[in-house]
């Protein structure tokens, strides 16, 4: 095996480490602090691995009821973001991209939104909202690339265009529909904040198919996004069907970004950091570049979340405030050392 | 016409972008084990002609055969395995190492996870070895140099393992020791392994030293085609270039070598006219040469849609011009009449004579006779150009015994001094 290789393996290993980590410690940190022990005990119990350990009840509903659901969603909803933010990457050939520059995110929120002011957010079940919000997230995708394609061939420069023309069309509706609602606005906001708070089980099942498909298609679709990367003309001369994986890295991409929306709101720089901080250590095959990505993406949202439940408790902070907290100055500072590298190519 | 062993072959292409067309009507073939050169000025549709052979621009005429079979009706990763093109240069969007740019070389004969097996792997290193590449294995691309990462290039379509090898300027920018190395294993590529190379060289001397045979593109028609010592002329440097070159064999290669002359700056007025009677495109390349000599050139009479009437437009000459197909009106000739008058120099184009321009001979005679210094270019015969019934070649015999005879462009330069 080579060095890079066994360096790669290490790495891997290392990042499930600190997922199975992080995941512990987000299940122990609370209102009520559950030792990891009993945590990993409980789940074993009802894996059927052991018998029940001698915890009270209360720390088996709190556990199983409340931190768990929590914790795994925002690891699933992590997952997707990074892959989300990898695939989209690949596609425009730039490190700077992200779920919501196709139009993926606004669409989300414009059916979120739709819902919650036409009084629809109790139908369903509970599913009223974020089904309005996949759906919207689809069908913003969807717009944008149909926008984006001249003749057979979808640009990259148009599509970011369209995306960014459709983005802003959405925000303005979205306000005009705030405007209009009353006592909905607050609800509104939290949505668009983006959040994991209280969703319990139902929304892990929902995503959790949407997010195993969209990670198979990523891992048929990364060779191509490696062959991509050379340019169009070339991937087509090296037998890529260039047309058919645009239309299908933007399917995949806005899949897995969908399914995150849709349970758990607008929550950025997942998707834009993860892959680009992995990059730097495992290298430009987006093969390799996958599984690492969704071992660390998880372990990000699990750890902001934990931040944003327990920074100002019992005041809970929106999760997406403290991504963008992190995110922020991270992109600045990446935007930095690209100024910093080109400046001593010069 | 292409052989049985011809293995890319391209018959009447037509193809471009829009409605225009960049290349047309072009066939060439190349057979196995064979390196043809494609030469041509900047322009002239090389790398468009590439591309239609590559599956890439789809010719709005004619057809592209590889191997036997149409690359248009093959997926792109059936094509991929026939033929491998080496673009110029490739600058990846993330940072891959060496050995990763040439196992995506392999990607035809890969499952969609982009898995490879050992065949795979050795088939790359092979490549690697191939353009002497293998120690910059584990080295990221975009820290290679110029010449390091067009080899590595190279050897990403070699792994491609396909039996066609098209090649768009793969030496631009290198250094002479790199250009030399990776046109030698080009050539060992065809000697070898039989490939069917077709290359774009933007270097006559290279071309000429590599290929077997050279195709010049001009405007997008192929005008010469043969081996390197057949095509390869200062005639051919002249009118298809527009320099002036001196052609003669390498004591090295035994090849066509060209000599350029020296640079050509700003001509200086010499405050001397000259005026060209052309027709058919005959007076084209000597209204350059002309211009570029200093000489204030004017052309006329011309027909409206020939070749000699748009270079005079773009060379922004004095010029009188009728529409096409018609005859020569008495106000144009009055025209041509002032200008011939005006220049200290004749030059008569053996263009086709008939009534739409017999006139034009007339206002030469008349010129001489007046004693304006007159030259003949007489490189077709006047038999061969009369479409007059005898009316033209009498007055052309009558300009001979008036004016210089000369039989080529370069002597007509000679006689204008």
């Amino acid at each position: 095996m080579s060095a890079a290789s066994r360096r790669y393996r290490r790495l891997l290993a290392a990042l499930a480490v600190a997922l199975v980590a992080s995941a512990l410690l987000a299940v122990a940190v609370g209102a009520v602090w559950i030792s990891p022990v009993d945590a990993a005990r409980l789940i074993a119990w009802k894996l059927g691995l052991s018998a029940r350990p001698p915890v009270p009840h209360s720390t088996e509903v709190i556990l199983f009821q409340l931190r768990l659901p929590r914790v795994l969603l925002a690891g699933v909803v992590g997952a997707a973001l990074a892959a989300s933010g990898l695939v989209f990457q690949g596609l425009f050939r730039n490190p700077l991209a992200d779920p919501a520059i196709v139009g993926v995110s606004s669409g989300a929120a414009l059916g979120a939104v739709a819902v919650i002011v036409l009084g629809g957010a109790g139908a369903l079940g509970g599913y009223g909202v974020p089904l309005a919000a996949f759906v919207g997230a689809l069908l913003a995708a969807f717009l944008v690339f149909r926008l984006a394609r001249i003749g057979p061939t979808v640009h990259v420069a148009t599509l970011l265009l369209a995306g960014i023309a459709v983005a802003a069309i959405i925000s303005a509706v979205i306000s005009l529909l705030m405007s209009f609602s009353g006592e909905e606005v607050r609800s509104i906001y939290r949505w668009l904040l983006g959040g994991l708070q209280a969703r319990g089980w139902t929304s892990l099942w929902q995503v959790v198919p949407l997010v195993l498909l969209g990670m198979a298609a990523a891992a048929l679709t990364a060779h191509e996004l490696n062959v991509v990367s050379l340019g169009e003309e070339r991937a087509a001369q090296l037998g890529v069907e260039v047309d058919r994986l645009k239309r299908r890295a933007v399917a995949v991409g806005s899949l897995l970004a969908a399914a995150a929306v849709s349970v758990a709101g607008v929550i950025g720089f997942v998707g834009l950091m993860t892959p680009h901080v992995l990059r730097l250590i495992v290298g430009a095959d987006h093969r390799r570049l996958l599984p690492a990505v969704l071992l660390a993406g998880p372990t990000l949202l699990i750890l902001a979340d934990l931040v944003a439940r327990v920074a100002l408790a019992p005041e809970e902070l929106p999760v997406g405030a403290i991504t963008a907290l992190l995110g922020g100055p991270f992109f600045l500072f990446l935007l930095r050392r690209e100024r910093k590298a080109a400046g001593a190519r010069a | 016409m292409p052989g049985p062993e011809s293995f890319v072959v391209l018959e009447g292409v037509t193809a471009g972008y829009g409605a225009t067309p960049v290349v047309q009507d072009v066939s060439l073939s190349v057979a196995a084990g064979e390196v043809v050169g494609l030469v041509g000025p900047n322009g002239s549709g090389k790398t468009s002609l590439i591309r239609a052979a590559s599956r890439a621009l789809r010719p709005s005429a004619g057809r592209v055969m590889i191997g036997g079979r149409d690359p248009y009706a093959l997926s792109a990763r059936e094509a991929a395995r026939m033929v491998a093109v080496v673009p110029q240069d490739l600058h990846p969007a993330f940072s891959f190492t060496a050995l990763e740019m040439v196992l995506l070389g392999r990607s035809p004969y890969l499952s969609p996870w982009g898995g490879g097996g050992a065949a795979d792997w050795a088939r790359a290193r092979d490549a690697m070895a191939a353009t002497e590449v293998q120690h910059l294995a584990d080295r990221p691309i975009d820290e290679l140099s110029g010449g390091e990462r067009r080899r590595v290039i190279l050897s990403q379509a070699l792994a491609q393992d396909a039996p066609a090898l098209l090649l768009d300027e793969p030496t631009t920018h290198l250094d002479l020791r790199h250009v030399l190395d990776l046109l030698g294993v080009v050539r060992a590529l065809a000697e070898r392994q039989d490939k069917a190379v077709l290359a774009v060289l933007h270097d006559l001397n290279l071309a000429s030293s590599a290929c077997d045979r050279l195709v010049v593109l001009h405007r997008g028609r192929v005008v010469a085609e043969g081996e390197p010592q057949d095509v390869v002329t200062a005639d051919l440097l002249g009118s298809v270039w527009g320099v002036e070159a001196e052609v003669r064999p390498s004591e090295a290669t035994g090849r066509p070598a060209v000599l350029l002359g020296p640079p050509r700056g700003v001509p200086a007025p010499l405050g001397r006219g000259a005026h060209i009677i052309g027709g058919a495109g005959r007076g084209a390349p000597l209204m350059r040469r002309l211009a570029e000599r200093g000489y204030d050139v004017s052309a006329g009479v011309l027909h409206g849609t020939d070749t000699d009437a748009f270079v005079a437009e773009r060379l922004n000459l004095v010029r009188v011009t009728v529409p096409p197909f018609s005859s020569i009106d008495q106000e144009s000739a009055a025209e041509c009449r002032a200008l011939i008058a005006a220049a200290d120099l004749l030059l008569v184009c053996d263009a086709p004579f008939g009534p739409g321009n017999v006139a034009n001979l007339d206002l030469a005679l008349e010129a001489a006779r007046g004693g304006t210094r007159t030259i003949l270019l007489e490189q077709i015969p006047i038999d061969e150009r009369d479409f007059t019934g005898g009316a033209a070649a009498e007055r052309w015999r009558a300009l001979r015994d008036l004016a210089a005879v000369v039989r080529t462009y370069e002597d007509v330069m000679a006689e204008v001094g």
